[in-house]
């Protein structure tokens, strides 16, 4: 039904990103892994290994390693969150076809649940897909495995469900896949720009305050899992999918 | 259970200021084929989309198959098949996964009705729908429709690229498969022949309004037109009275029945009777929503041609 139809509509896409994020980790950990051999290759020529430079750039791989995960998954949820929230149920007004969905005998707000059930999972899986590419290589670089790197994944997470919710409902109010693109990207770039536009301006450092707040879980040094920044993502995340039922609730066709 | 597939009393849908449907009454038999008529923009899809959900209605009240417009919506789209005006369904979609997508939602679903109309109608069933011709589009719409084992079929101008003879048989489908299984045909068309050929009841809305609301048969037994002449246009009234139309000194008279006693009123009132005719549905649909316009004279209230 209308799971299998979104599914349907999006696989190839949910496909294609997936194999270029696990491409990027992969790449991406390749060169952190090459970078650092080499190095420790020149150490080796030039005097006995010594144990403690070992660990020095075991130590740094890893540390490069998870800013790949942290740097590339932050737009990789940007972009998928963007995208798949763009083709969701919205998009169906533009096409014409919103009259046929709704009047299959089904609540209008189990089509916004089931575009967001596929939606999100295939995030959650673009953006886990870059961490996964670098998996084996933290392993090689380190004895002590992935661990906390994986930890930053769940704000990552929140955030793309927060972006996909935005882009999910703007394509509902805009009716077409290009109008709510167009509106969830100037959202976020809103987002990114006025607090510091306030600042300039008025020197109110308010906003901007609390814009880094939310964003600490962009940081390189960002490894831990940060609970109340997740919840924040969560949160507007929910208010997006609130605001869609609401929407799709009393919209008419 | 009520004996009415459609009844809606007051209904009305303004958009702004425009009233697309003002005050309508409906009623329409379970069992019967319904042909709802108007003219472009006198109300019809709106009333559709009004009575399936897509429209709040601004005012009144409605019931299809006995279930409540605004409490019981998904019960009534459980029991009704919906041809949409537009014909648009998924285009990366072939009609084949149409079929499958349509199925899962209602549990009367035929797929040994599916497989015979997809063969009886010639649809290319794994071609992509938005590849397909507007024929080829109404026939997968109308096959969803069909399949579902619906008690009510709600035709928004049904045959929109059809032939000939795919409208002919899919008029005796209509007719065979589901009118005579007991299952309400409501049916939106600008075709008054096709209407007529199979419909048993029609309604006729104007502005909204609902202007005549009769069986087809009570039109072809009762319904008359009156052609008279007279030097000075008398008042005349009566409840059977449709619609009048002058043509300089002449005068046309629709009346619903009593015809003859009708031309005795205007004798009496010194008019000569032309002639008294049977009329058909279209005679009536223009005698009732035809404007009178300028004619080639330039006269304003004549009729271009004929009621």
């Amino acid at each position: 039904m209308y799971l299998w139809k979104t599914w349907h509509d999006s696989r190839t896409r949910v496909v294609v990103y997936i194999l270029a994020a696990l491409s990027v980790g992969l790449l991406s950990g390749l060169e952190v892994v090459t970078w650092a051999n080499w190095h420790t290759l020149q150490l080796t020529l030039e005097r006995p290994i010594h144990r403690n430079n070992w660990d020095f750039y075991g130590d740094l791989t890893f540390d490069l390693l998870r800013w790949q995960v942290i740097g590339y998954g932050q737009v990789a949820a940007l972009l998928a969150g963007l995208s798949l929230g763009a083709s969701g149920v919205g998009r169906e007004y533009g096409a014409g076809t919103m009259h046929f969905v709704l009047t299959r005998p089904r609540a209008r707000t189990n089509f916004v649940f089931t575009d967001w059930m596929t939606g999100l999972t295939a995030m959650v899986i673009v953006v886990g897909a870059l961490a996964y590419g670098v998996l084996p290589f933290l392993w090689f670089a380190h004895a002590q495995g992935p661990g906390n790197i994986l930890m930053g994944l769940p704000s990552l997470w929140a955030l793309g469900a927060a972006i996909f919710g935005l882009a999910s409902f703007t394509t509902l109010v805009g009716g077409s896949a290009p109008k709510g693109l167009v509106l969830s990207v100037a959202g976020v770039l809103t987002y990114l720009f006025l607090p510091a536009a306030l600042y300039e301006w008025w020197h109110m450092d308010t906003l901007i305050k609390a814009q880094n707040w939310t964003l600490q879980i962009l940081s390189r040094d960002s490894y831990h899992f940060h609970w109340s920044v997740t919840v924040f993502w969560l949160a507007a995340a929910a208010s997006f999918l609130g605001a869609s039922l609401l929407w799709i609730k009393f919209r008419e066709v | 259970m009520s004996d009415l597939a459609i009844h809606t009393q007051g209904l009305a849908k303004f958009f702004g200021k425009t009233r697309a449907v003002d005050g309508l009454d409906l009623r329409v038999p379970r069992g019967s084929v319904y042909g709802f008529l108007g003219r472009n923009g006198a109300g019809k899809t709106t009333t559709i989309k009004t009575l399936l959900g897509l429209l709040r209605p601004t005012a009144g009240s409605a019931q299809v198959l006995g279930y409540d417009i605004r409490r019981d919506l998904i019960a009534i789209l459980g029991r009704t098949g919906f041809v949409p005006e537009n014909k648009t369904l998924f285009d990366s979609l072939t009609p084949a996964q149409l079929v499958r997508f349509n199925r899962g939602y209602f549990p009367n679903w035929s797929d040994e009705l599916a497989a015979r109309y997809a063969e009886l109608f010639e649809i290319p069933m794994h071609a992509r729908f938005g590849k397909l011709s507007m024929g080829n589009k109404t026939k997968v719409c109308h096959l969803l429709a069909l399949c579902q084992g619906a008690e009510l079929l709600v035709l928004d101008e049904p045959n929109v690229g059809l032939d000939p003879v795919i409208t002919d048989l899919l008029l005796r489908v209509l007719v065979e498969d589901h009118v005579s299984e007991g299952r309400t045909v409501f049916l939106s068309s600008h075709q008054l022949a096709e209407v007529e050929r199979i419909a048993d009841w029609v309604g006729i809305i104007e502005n909204g309004k609902i202007l005549l609301e009769t069986r087809l048969e009570d039109i072809r037994q009762n319904y008359r037109l009156i052609r008279a002449a007279a030097e000075t246009a008398p008042s005349v009234s009566s409840p059977h009275l449709v619609a009048a139309k002058r043509l300089e000194n002449f005068w046309s008279y629709l009346v619903a029945r009593d015809a003859e006693d009708f031309a005795a009123m205007l004798r009496t009132k010194g008019m000569t009777i032309l002639e008294i005719l049977p009329v058909s549905l279209g005679e009536v649909f223009l005698g009732l929503t035809r404007k009178e316009v300028p004619c080639i004279s330039g006269k304003l209230g004549t009729i271009p041609a004929p009621v």
